[in-house]
């Protein structure tokens, strides 16, 4: 399976009676219920899987650069478990999906291998509208079914999760530079500008998705880090965030009201 | 590195970043739906960052530990340790106490302490914070924002562990139809908490932070108290107050709090959040460092008067 679209007989069979009335979510019993109090109903668990070997880069001791393969099959692996999530949902009519996650496992079996898991809940608008994106293809978002009542609450709605990722490599200090600031508390300007430079660049890429897309602003931005198992000197930054859109209508959050909880 | 522009260190990535359509923001859907009702509109996320090489925590008079030298009594300050060898070219507040020992008996076991500041490290924390906040502040202003709002920072070892990374962050915001010229404020306030703050009459000024480290060599009864050692004829009763460790831990929050308090002016602190870690430095010396953070917030208008609480029962 290279394609994206060649989905697992499984798939299809899970699909199909799921069609049938019976939906599945990993919503709670109080994000179903603001999903639905948005105008939503869910209609199926949905996910996307894809098994990618990573292989290796030369990089340079004294040298920091990205690594373009890495960032490229990074990139490429979560795009394929995304899109194998999206055509899901697409099978079951969603207009988008909510509540999305992206893991990455490492089995004792493949070592240079790595799982892309991305799953969510894919939901539909109950009075037909139709609220897939730009693209014509079912929203996704990595918002909870409170942060999406909110968001639709103030008149924006979900266009895409949207990402960017670069894999660098950071500069091993040499002998003289490290000999030079024996004693001292300084700045260490390689390192600083080769993590600066990392991560500027994975949120440029996640925001140039969100402009191909359409989309005006980003919510709920986060930056992760994570070496795998590449050791301490090579890092992948993922930016990640829900590109969303002004809607047409207006803005109907309630007015706040301070409260005093009866509760223990 | 290419830089963003001339006298500017932040990356070239950074200005075609800040300069793309689509805005970007760290802020929850909710922080980020009580902007707009505040006037608020997000412009960027914004970041800053510092790598520091980050060591030497026990170079200074701790290298002395467990000499006889260290004139002056307990509690004196006089005549001390002198100054560090590699103490930052900064005014120390100088707290430094000597702790002789009590027992007047020269051995192995019996020797004399001591507690004082390490403005090296003090100065170092402030100016890898310092670095990345002027980062961060210079990209919001690349941004055209006003403002910085949900301000996070933190510091991590890094790579190797003598380097330690600051990075600070925060979504930058422009207030709606504000014109004209105005220092950029940052709070770490975020939605409905700065809200309030507005509601009260008070406005973000400046986030504010400040790190104090204080060194402990405990002197012989101090060791050995802390070691869970019972009363004796030396070390006096079983359960007794740890005179030396209470004056450390004291010093290290006076120290902090002086030190924000003097970046205050004429304004408050709002939220002021108390960090306190401590390290053994080996040797049997302790390392208190803390770190207090707020928001710096000033009067510009009298308190609305909320409405009255309205009583609810939860019922998840």
């Amino acid at each position: 399976m290279t394609q994206a679209s060649d989905l697992p007989d499984a798939t299809s069979h899970r699909l199909e009676e799921l069609e049938h009335g019976l939906f599945t979510s990993d919503l709670s019993v109080n994000e179903f219920l603001l999903v639905k109090h948005a105008g939503f109903h869910p209609v199926g668990f949905v996910m996307g899987s894809s098994i990618y070997h990573i292989g290796i880069q030369a990089r340079r001791w004294g040298k920091s650069q990205e690594l373009n393969k890495l960032t490229e099959a990074m990139y490429n692996a979560r795009e394929l478990a995304m899109t194998r999530m999206e055509e899901e949902a697409d099978e079951l009519g969603a207009d988008g999906v909510v509540g999305v996650r992206l893991d990455v496992n490492y089995y004792e079996w493949g070592r240079d291998a790595a799982e892309f898991i991305a799953m969510g809940t894919a939901v539909k608008a109950e009075d037909g509208t139709s609220y897939r994106n730009s693209l014509g293809k079912p929203f996704t978002s990595d918002l909870s079914g409170q942060d999406f009542w909110t968001l639709m609450q103030t008149g924006h709605r979900p266009q895409a999760l949207v990402m960017g990722t670069c894999v660098f490599h950071i500069a091993h200090r040499g002998l003289a530079q490290t000999l030079g600031t024996v004693g001292q508390n300084v700045e260490l300007p390689n390192f600083t500008q080769a993590l600066y430079e990392a991560r500027e660049l994975a949120m440029t890429r996640m925001q140039d998705e969100a402009n191909r897309l359409g989309a005006t602003g980003i919510v709920g931005v986060r930056l992760e880090e994570k070496s795998h198992q590449w050791g301490s000197h090579t890092i992948e930054f993922l930016a990640l965030g829900t590109g969303v859109t002004k809607g047409t209508g207006e803005a109907s959050l309630p007015v706040p009201t301070t409260i005093i909880s009866l509760d223990h | 590195m290419t830089l963003a522009g001339p006298g500017s260190d932040l990356p070239e990535a950074a200005g075609q970043r800040l300069g793309t359509g689509a805005w970007s923001s760290g802020l929850s859907v909710a922080d980020f739906a009580a902007c707009g009702p505040m006037g608020l509109r997000p412009v960027a996320l914004v970041q800053g960052f510092c790598a520091m090489q980050w060591g030497w925590y026990a170079a200074g008079p701790g290298l002395t530990r467990g000499g006889w030298g260290g004139p002056g009594g307990a509690g004196g300050g006089g005549g001390g340790p002198g100054p560090a060898p590699y103490a930052a070219a900064t005014e120390s507040r100088g707290y430094n106490e000597s702790w002789p020992c009590p027992h007047g008996i020269a051995s192995l076991e019996h020797r004399w302490g001591s507690n004082y500041e390490q403005p090296w490290v003090e100065s170092a924390w402030s100016q890898g914070f310092g670095s990345a906040y002027r980062r961060m502040v210079e990209e919001a202003e690349q941004a055209g924002a006003h403002g910085i709002i949900d301000v996070v920072d933190d510091a991590s070892y890094m790579t190797e562990q003598s380097v330690v990374e600051f990075h600070v962050t925060g979504t930058a915001v422009a207030v709606e139809d504000h014109e004209g010229q105005a220092p950029l404020w940052s709070t770490y306030l975020a939605g409905q908490r700065l809200a309030k703050l507005f509601e009260a009459g008070m406005a973000p000024v400046s986030v504010a932070a400040g790190l104090s480290s204080v060194m402990m060599w405990p002197n012989c009864q101090t060791e050995y108290l802390l070691g869970g050692g019972g009363g004796s004829m030396w070390v006096g009763p079983y359960q007794d107050e740890i005179t030396q460790v209470t004056n450390a831990e004291t010093a290290a929050r006076r120290l902090v709090r002086a030190a924000v308090s003097a970046q205050l002016g004429p304004d408050i602190l709002h939220g002021a959040r108390f960090s306190v870690s401590r390290r053994a430095a080996g040797g049997g010396g302790h390392v208190i460092e803390c770190t207090l953070r707020g928001t710096r917030v000033r009067h510009f208008k009298d308190f609305d008067p909320l409405p009255p609480p309205t009583p609810t029962v939860r019922l998840s």
